[in-house]
């Protein structure tokens, strides 16, 4: 079972290599990545099907409420908080 | 009168001939056989790849059930976010011209839901959830309504290529077949009034934008097309099928070149229009 830590980290990796801003942005855990425009709305789709595969998921974006791809920390703590051994 | 104007007189007069009721247009057996074709082998997603090849004929039949009820899911979710912008834009100031046909989009669109619905909640007992998301943002004027539109264009475009092919596919389950020929038959129409549209509110509206916003919307769209096309490599379709690592599986079809060229193929039409009317400045790569 990954850690916080391991998660964070995998999402932190993602979410830079799939950002098309020109000037790349170090990508912090409260980094707002939607704000920012690090991550697009086209984008989120992939960020969900990484979710997915990392969690064993599915995930239905009609569930989803508007600021749940905020930052890394919230990603984590609407996907995977309670999931993991910590 | 102006030429949008007789376009839409014309697709009202040929909507209000061929209206019908969906819940006659349509025989639903209780259940349907798994060892039948849904999807045309060709149109498979993941056809051409290794994964595909090491398949039996039975497995792929039973990859065609599920890749049919994502075809229908998708179009579930496209046809639910247009009624939605359809709806708001009834009678609204700068579509006006145009509500008489919007009337007709919205009863045609909704009685698609009901056969694209009907086959999902049968037979699968599920719709594949949808994994698109708009945020809100401000736009220039006329942008909303240029993007919502041409966005719908592209979207039916791509279905309608499928639906006109496997509509006429003998070697189908007959309702999969059926369903496909009914969409295409209303499709003709909106994709007629689609494309007079999309150049119509792009000739009126983009000579007011600004350089950022049309390089926005053109870099906005040809990511448009890649995500609608991710859409078709659906890794819940392969786990259904009892396929193993769904993801990879998903990512490899995509990079695959006959995968890369079936898209290519099937979005040429659609491609060269956006092209031709100088919305987008060149072809992207899929």
């Amino acid at each position: 079972m990954k850690t916080e830590t391991d998660v964070k980290s995998q999402l932190r990796e993602w979410i830079s290599s799939a950002s098309k801003k020109a000037e790349k942005i170090a990508v912090a855990d409260d980094t707002p990545i939607i704000e920012q425009r690090i991550i697009t709305s086209l984008q989120v789709m992939d960020l969900i099907l990484y979710i997915e595969q990392l969690t064993d998921r599915p995930i239905d974006a009609e569930d989803l409420k508007p600021g749940t791809f905020k930052d890394i920390n919230t990603i984590y703590k609407n996907f995977f908080e309670g999931s993991n051994d910590n | 009168m102006s030429e949008m104007a007789a376009i839409v007189d014309k697709l009202c007069r040929a909507s209000e001939r061929e209206y019908y009721n969906p819940y006659e247009a349509l025989a639903w057996p209780d259940s349907v056989d798994m060892n039948e074709w849904y999807t045309t082998p060709q149109f498979i997603s993941i056809y051409g790849t290794a994964a595909y090849e090491a398949m039996s004929e039975e497995a792929r039949k039973k990859l065609s059930f599920f890749e049919a009820v994502n075809f229908f899911s998708l179009n579930i979710h496209g046809e639910k976010s247009l009624i939605e912008g359809l709806a708001k834009r009834l009678y609204a100031k700068d579509t006006k011209p145009v509500s008489p046909y919007l009337h007709h989009f919205l009863d045609e669109e909704n009685k698609h839901m009901i056969y694209f619905g009907g086959f999902c909640m049968r037979y699968a007992g599920k719709v594949y959830p949808d994994r698109k998301i708009v945020f809100d943002r401000e736009y220039a004027r006329g942008e909303e309504d240029f993007l919502f539109f041409v966005k719908v264009m592209i979207f039916e475009e791509i279905v309608d290529f499928y639906n006109v092919k496997m509509g006429l596919d003998e070697n189908l389950n007959p309702v999969a077949r059926q369903i496909n020929m009914l969409h295409h038959r209303d499709e003709a129409r909106h994709l007629v009034f689609g494309r007079k549209l999309v150049a119509e509110l792009f000739d009126r509206f983009s000579p007011e934008w600004d350089a950022e916003t049309l390089a926005g919307v053109r870099e906005y769209l040809q990511g448009y097309l890649l995500t609608t096309w991710k859409e078709y490599y659906n890794p819940a379709v392969y786990k259904d099928a009892g396929l193993n690592e769904a993801y990879e599986l998903q990512k490899s079809a995509m990079e695959h070149p006959v995968c890369r060229a079936h898209r290519a193929e099937v979005s040429k039409s659609c491609i060269k229009f956006l092209v031709d009317h100088s919305i987008l400045l060149d072809a992207p790569v899929l």
